[in-house]
């Protein structure tokens, strides 16, 4: 009896911090997917007066705007996971967008040899049994997302 | 007087009756006079007097003919001993460069000499005899002059073509013209040297005045319209028509069309790692200029599609 007093808090707060770690990882695939979708979106587009002229790929002038567009709609689908808005996430995300190739990513020190559509995100990502644990109420995901047409 | 009269009338009936001569023939044992003459293949004659200046067509135009000669290249028109029951007239005879109400009349064409000028001859018109008398079926223009094509660039001040200015030669001028092009037996031609055509850089573009592209870079799906194009000394002539020929068309609306309508298509399968797919069009011209000729024009096309990167 007592030992079971003693182990069935302990196993209580091991349950709650497997599940709040699977819910994390599970509100991490879905940060990363949002990302993704949105740089695949803003590369498939490309400059009409660019490939008339030269016949080169070079991406749409407003692909980042795109990408920023599309990254706020797709963490509006998890916006119960997250800690804040999603236009506001969106907003404050360094998305760069390179429009032709090659091109140097100065955040990364990443070399492009196509355009590319490139996100780096820091999404606060609700973590409640964390904070009941002394841990962060809210952990911050970063996410790096780069695209390009191949 | 009556008795005279009908003496004098046996007289002359005796004197002018024919009759062998009695000398000796000394090819008469070889038998030639026994054997009938060969028969030789008589024009067909008229049955209808033609009308004044229209004449029995007797030599057929065959072909015209370019040769060169060293310097002097000479245009000449070739022919062949044939009837085919037509009748021709002369219409004009020009000379070097002047102009002519027929010109563009001939079935045959009228060509230039490298300085552009137009080539001397003549322009006959062809006739058949129908029901309700002669017909005219058709106009030739039986090309004759000659020039120093290589001396024209050397020389400063450029010479006039030289050699027969307007009146073709005599052989010429015993030759009419038969009626029509069906009828050019095409293998008589002897030796035809093609005209000194001008090069023609053909090009493809993506809007109707926009550069010629030797690449294209699209996204998979991406609806894209190609414009056969063609130039001659860097000046646009228009293309007549234009034929896919090779090349994976993708989702072509049409692989052949005229030259105002351009080649609408949009790729869905990407071409293999590192390869492109490389789209020939065969595009036709025909102006004065060039002549009808037809020259391909090729394009490699990457199909790109969006990915993400590692």
């Amino acid at each position: 009896m007592v030992l079971t007093l003693v182990i069935a808090p302990l196993l209580f707060v091991a349950l709650a911090g497997v599940l709040q770690l699977g819910a994390l990882r599970v509100a991490v695939a879905r940060v990363r997917a949002a990302a993704d979708l949105a740089t695949l979106v803003a590369v498939n587009d490309q400059d009409d007066a660019e490939l008339a002229k030269s016949g080169s790929l070079r991406l749409s002038a407003d692909a980042a705007d795109v990408a920023r567009q599309y990254f706020a709609r797709e963490l509006e689908l998890s916006s119960s996971l997250l800690d804040g808005g999603a236009d506001a996430i969106a907003a404050a995300a360094d998305i760069a967008a390179y429009l032709s190739a090659p091109a140097y990513d100065t955040r990364t020190g990443a070399r492009y040899e196509r355009p590319t559509v490139r996100i780096a995100a820091q999404v606060p990502v609700r973590t409640p049994v964390f904070g009941a644990l002394v841990l962060r109420p809210v952990t911050t995901v970063e996410v790096l997302s780069v695209s390009s047409p191949r | 007087m009556r008795g005279r009269a009908a003496a004098a009338a046996v007289v002359a009936a005796i004197v002018l009756w024919p009759s062998s001569a009695l000398a000796w023939d000394p090819f008469r044992d070889d038998g030639r006079l026994d054997s009938p003459e060969p028969e030789r293949d008589a024009d067909p004659a008229p049955l209808i007097a033609p009308p004044p200046g229209i004449y029995y067509v007797t030599d057929t135009y065959v072909a015209d003919v370019v040769t060169s000669s060293g310097p002097v290249t000479t245009y000449s028109t070739t022919t062949v001993h044939e009837s085919t029951g037509s009748y021709a007239r002369v219409l004009d005879i020009v000379g070097t460069g002047a102009s002519s109400a027929f010109d563009g009349s001939a079935f045959n064409g009228r060509r230039a000499l490298g300085d552009g000028r137009a080539v001397a001859g003549t322009y006959y018109e062809n006739y058949v005899l129908g029901a309700g008398g002669f017909v005219p079926v058709s106009v030739v223009f039986f090309q004759d002059d000659a020039e120093l094509a290589r001396l024209l660039a050397a020389s400063p001040a450029p010479p006039a073509a030289i050699a027969s200015p307007s009146a073709p030669s005599a052989t010429t001028r015993t030759i009419a013209p038969a009626c029509c092009a069906a009828e050019r037996p095409v293998g008589a031609i002897v030796s035809r040297t093609p005209p000194p055509a001008k090069s023609i850089q053909p090009g493809l573009s993506l809007l109707p005045a926009s550069a010629s592209l030797a690449a294209l870079e699209v996204l998979r799906g991406r609806a894209v319209s190609l414009y056969p194009r063609a130039f001659v000394e860097d000046r646009e002539v228009p293309v007549r028509s234009w034929t896919l020929v090779a090349g994976d068309a993708g989702e072509a609306l049409a692989t052949t069309g005229s030259g105002s309508v351009p080649f609408r298509t949009s790729w869905r399968r990407l071409a293999p790692p590192d390869a492109a797919y490389q789209i020939v069009f065969r595009i036709e011209v025909d102006t004065p200029e060039t002549g009808h000729r037809m020259v391909d024009a090729a394009i490699a096309v990457v199909v790109r599609s969006p990915a993400l990167e590692d």
